[in-house]
């Protein structure tokens, strides 16, 4: 199967992204756009599958990669 | 990977056998690109539909000329499009204009471009080609209509599907 994915970015500047995955996006995955790291937190099935395709929506939000450096031991 | 394996994995060419996507292989090329590089833009007339191979392009669309502004209009950012993704099937619909500018995000972009009317002949010569291939580039069509629809239910603090 493969996973069509529609990640919607909240808050920020990223306009989100369409990929097509091996794997579906699970809740608390992080997600790399173009060098921006995001966080999922919502992971939808938006349509029924198809073929060999499912269609899945993600809700991102950004991970401040700087707060997340500070807490890393 | 072969271009015959990467367009399998595109939705556009979903249902269709083995043998009938090795025929639109045949007639695809690929090209390879740079970030930054321009690969459709906005406003002139295109005879391709280009899959994404490998690496991540992103889709703008101009916000028109500022008054009293100097200089080409602001662009917004739509979507980022990657492995899989279609971009350039409007042209091969309504044969219109570019609707938006396609700009590659990173070094090593591989497109696979297919020209519109190698892709029609074909559709026309093989009709189950033909519906599979119209069929799911109005789905694929959808999918990014309802995600931008999603982008800004949620920009609004709306919820999302």
């Amino acid at each position: 199967m493969i996973y069509k994915v529609s990640y919607v970015v909240v808050g920020g500047s990223h306009p989100g992204a369409i990929i097509n995955e091996d794997e579906p996006p699970k809740v608390g995955d992080r997600v790399r756009l173009n060098g921006d790291q995001f966080e999922v937190v919502e992971v939808v099935d938006l349509l029924p599958p198809r073929d060999n395709f499912a269609y899945v929506h993600a809700t991102c939000e950004p991970i401040e990669e700087a707060a997340e450096e500070s807490t890393s031991p | 990977m072969t271009m015959v394996d990467v367009l399998r994995r595109s939705e556009l060419f979903s249902g269709l056998t083995y043998e009938q996507v090795k025929r639109i292989a045949a007639i695809s090329e690929e090209a390879e690109y740079d970030k930054d590089d321009v690969v459709v833009q906005e406003g002139e007339t295109g005879d391709e539909i280009y899959v994404v191979q490998e690496g991540m392009v992103r889709v703008l669309v101009s916000q028109g000329a500022i008054p009293d502004v100097p200089g080409p209009p602001q662009m917004k950012s739509i979507v980022e499009l990657g492995p899989g993704q279609s971009f350039g099937e409007m042209a091969l619909l309504d044969r219109g204009p570019r609707s938006a500018t396609v700009r590659c995000v990173r070094d090593g972009t591989r497109l696979c471009i297919i020209p519109r009317e190698a892709l029609l002949s074909l559709c026309e010569e093989e009709p189950r080609i033909g519906f599979e291939v119209m069929r799911n580039i109005a789905s694929d069509l959808s999918f990014k209509l309802r995600h931008r629809n999603l982008r800004v239910r949620l920009e609004s603090g709306g919820r999302g599907p």
